[in-house]
C-alpha cells in the first residue's frame, strides 16, 4: 500500500468574490487515510448509544414522596385488606390506604434514585474506531444518501471547499457558498422539516424537531465561519480537532453529510494517523486494520483463483422416486412380478368365461314364452272368468233378497 | 471512498435506509419496497438497489410533454453525485423508446439482468403518461348501471 496511487480529492472553488481573498490555488488534496478506514455500523451504533448517555442529568422523585403519613396496617379481622391505612378520623384521608404503589397518594413502585448509573464508560479505542468509521462513511455518497441527505447536486464526495470559506463572516455569504457547492438542498430540507414535536416531549424541553443538514468541519481555531453558518437551520459546525460522534453519526446512523474545508481535511492525517504511521495527536494510535483487504465478495468468489479449485456444479440431480402400491398400480406390479401379466390375463379370461357360461345357463332356464302358449293361457283365463260370472248368477235362489230384509 | 464494494454497502444499508418502505405486510408476508429513483422495481433487494450497485438504470417520467427520462450511472463517477448519471430524455413513440432502453441496458452489456425490469418500467411509465383522446373514460361499473 504505497503512496503511489493515492487518490486525490478536488477542492471546490468558491464564488469569485471570495476567491480573491484566497491565496491558495491548489485544486486537489490527497485523500486522508481515515477515509479508507473500515466502516463498522455495529461499533458506531454501540458507541453512540453509550456516549449519548453521558450528557444526562440525574433526576428522581422525592425521597419522601408517599411516605409522609403515619399509616399503620389494621391487621386482619376487619374485612379490609392489610395495606397500611391512615390513622385518625374527621377527614376523608383517614382510613385510606397508604404507602403502596397501588394506593392513591402512595409511593411509586421502585422509586427512581439519583444514583442510577447515568453515564457510560466507553473504551477510548472503541470511541476512536467509531469516529474513524463515521468519517469514512461520510465520504461515500451511497451511505450519505441512505441516511437521507440530499447530495444529488454535490460535485464530489468527500466535499472539500477552499480555505477562503473559513473567513466568511455573513450568513448570507454562507448560504451563497452552500448553493454554489450544491449543499443547499440538504440545508433546505432541514429547514423545511422544522416542526413541533408530537407527543409529551414538547413539555420536556424538546419542543421542536428538525432533520440534520450538512456538518461543516473547519481547520483553523477561531475561524469566522462558525458564526456565519451557525444560524442556518440544520447546519452544524465543528472543528476537526474536536469531531464528535454524536454529530458525525446522529442517531447512531452512519453517513452524515460533511463539508470539509481544505485545512480541515489536511489535518485529518495528523489527527488520526494512517494505517502505518501513528497519529500525532492521539498517542500510539494507528487506524484499525480491516478484516478483509478486499471486501468485494462477489469479485473474490468469481475470481479465477477460487473458481479453478471449486468442485464443478452437480448438474444431474438424483431424486428418490415416489413409492407406489403394486397392489393398485399394475405397472409397478409388473416390475416386481413379470408373471403377473399372464396371471392377470388368465384371470380375466377365466372371469369372462365364467360369466358367459352362467348367462347361458340362466338363459336356458328362462326360456321365453311362445305366442301359442301365451294365447292358450289367455284363453284359459278368459274361460275361467266367464264361468265365474255365470256361476254367480243365483237364479234359483229367489228369496235371496228376502234375506237382506228389503221387503221390510 | 468510492472503492467500497457494493456488497459491503448493501450489508450496511439493507436493513435501514431513508428510502426503505417497511409498512406493507407482516411476518413472512411482508414486502420491502424502496423509494430510490434508480430502482426499477422499487424493491428493496441487492439486485435492484440503487445505492449498492455501481451500474443502475433510471426510468422515470420527465417533467413535461409526456417524455421519459432514461438514465444510467457512470461507474467512474461514483463519488461525484452531481455528474453520476448519463441522462437522456426520450420523446419517441413507444417501440423506439423500448428499443433505446434495450440497447442501453442489454445491448451494450451494461446490466443485462435488468432488461426485463427496465422494459416493464418503461411500459408502466408510458401507460401512466397516456392521455385518453376523448377525455377521461367513465368507469365500467357506472356504464353497466346506465345500460340497465
Amino acid at each position: 500500500m504505497a503512496a503511489a496511487a493515492r487518490p486525490l480529492v478536488s477542492v471546490q472553488p468558491l464564488p469569485g468574490s471570495l476567491n480573491d481573498m484566497a491565496t491558495d490555488h491548489v485544486t486537489t488534496v490527497a485523500l486522508p487515510d481515515v477515509m479508507k478506514a473500515s466502516i463498522r455500523p455495529d461499533i458506531v451504533n454501540f458507541v453512540h448509544s453509550n456516549i449519548s448517555k453521558n450528557s444526562r442529568q440525574p433526576y428522581a422523585v422525592s425521597k419522601k414522596a408517599g411516605h409522609q403519613t403515619s399509616a399503620e396496617s389494621w391487621g386482619t379481622g376487619r374485612a379490609v385488606s392489610r395495606i397500611p391505612r391512615v390513622s385518625g378520623g374527621g377527614t376523608h384521608r383517614a382510613g385510606q390506604g397508604a404507602f403502596g404503589n397501588m394506593c392513591r397518594g402512595g409511593r411509586m413502585f421502585a422509586p427512581t434514585k439519583t444514583w442510577r448509573r447515568w453515564h457510560r464508560k466507553v473504551n477510548v479505542n472503541q470511541k476512536r474506531y467509531a469516529v474513524v468509521s463515521a468519517i469514512a462513511a461520510s465520504s461515500i455518497p451511497s451511505l450519505v444518501m441512505a441516511r437521507g441527505h440530499r447530495v444529488e447536486s454535490v460535485p464530489e464526495m468527500p466535499l472539500v471547499i477552499s480555505d477562503s470559506a473559513e473567513s466568511i463572516e455573513k450568513t448570507s455569504t454562507a448560504i451563497k457558498v452552500l448553493k454554489e457547492i450544491g449543499a443547499y438542498p440538504d440545508a433546505e430540507k432541514a429547514k423545511d422539516s422544522q416542526a413541533i414535536r408530537p407527543g409529551k416531549g414538547k413539555m420536556r424541553n424538546r419542543r421542536y424537531i428538525s432533520r440534520k443538514g450538512p456538518l461543516i468541519v473547519y481547520g483553523t481555531e477561531g475561524a469566522k465561519l462558525v458564526k456565519a453558518f451557525r444560524n442556518i437551520p440544520g447546519v452544524e459546525v465543528a472543528n476537526v480537532e474536536r469531531l464528535n460522534l454524536l454529530k458525525l453519526a446522529p442517531g447512531g446512523h452512519l453517513g452524515r453529510f460533511v463539508i470539509w474545508t481544505k485545512s480541515a481535511i489536511e489535518k485529518l492525517d495528523s489527527i488520526y494517523g494512517s494505517f502505518e504511521k501513528c497519529s500525532e495527536k492521539k498517542k500510539g494510535y494507528v487506524l484499525p486494520r480491516s478484516k478483509m483487504v478486499n471486501a468485494d465478495l462477489a469479485r473474490i468468489i468469481n475470481s479465477d483463483e477460487v473458481q479453478s479449485v471449486v468442485k464443478p456444479i452437480k448438474k444431474e440431480i438424483k431424486r428418490a422416486s415416489l413409492k407406489k402400491n403394486p397392489l393398485k398400480n399394475l405397472n409397478v406390479m409388473l416390475k416386481l412380478n413379470p408373471y403377473a401379466k399372464t396371471a392377470r390375463r388368465m384371470a380375466l379370461l377365466a372371469e369372462a368365461e365364467r360369466v358367459k357360461s352362467k348367462k347361458e345357463k340362466l338363459d336356458k332356464k328362462r326360456k321365453p314364452v311362445s305366442k301359442e302358449e301365451l294365447a292358450a293361457a289367455k284363453a284359459a283365463g278368459k274361460a275361467w272368468y266367464k264361468t265365474m260370472i255365470s256361476d254367480s248368477d243365483y237364479t234359483e235362489f229367489d228369496n235371496f233378497t228376502k234375506w237382506l230384509g228389503v221387503s221390510q | 471512498m468510492a472503492t467500497v464494494p457494493g456488497q459491503l454497502i448493501w450489508e450496511m444499508v439493507k436493513k435501514n435506509n431513508s428510502f426503505l418502505v417497511k409498512q406493507f405486510g407482516r411476518g413472512t408476508a411482508s414486502l420491502r419496497f424502496s423509494k430510490e429513483s434508480n430502482n426499477l422495481y422499487n424493491l428493496n433487494s441487492y439486485k435492484h438497489s440503487g445505492l449498492a450497485n455501481k451500474k443502475t438504470v433510471t426510468i422515470q417520467a420527465a417533467d413535461k410533454d409526456q417524455a421519459v427520462v432514461l438514465a444510467t450511472s457512470k461507474t467512474k463517477k461514483q463519488n461525484k453525485p452531481a455528474s453520476l448519471f448519463h441522462k437522456s430524455v426520450m420523446k419517441k413513440e413507444f417501440r423506439r423508446m423500448a428499443k433505446a432502453v434495450e440497447n442501453q441496458v442489454e445491448g451494450n452489456y451494461y446490466r443485462p439482468d435488468l432488461k426485463k425490469a427496465a422494459l416493464a418500467r418503461l411500459s408502466a411509465v408510458h401507460r401512466s403518461l397516456k392521455v385518453a383522446k376523448s377525455g377521461v373514460k367513465k368507469s365500467k361499473r357506472q356504464a353497466l348501471k346506465i345500460r340497465k
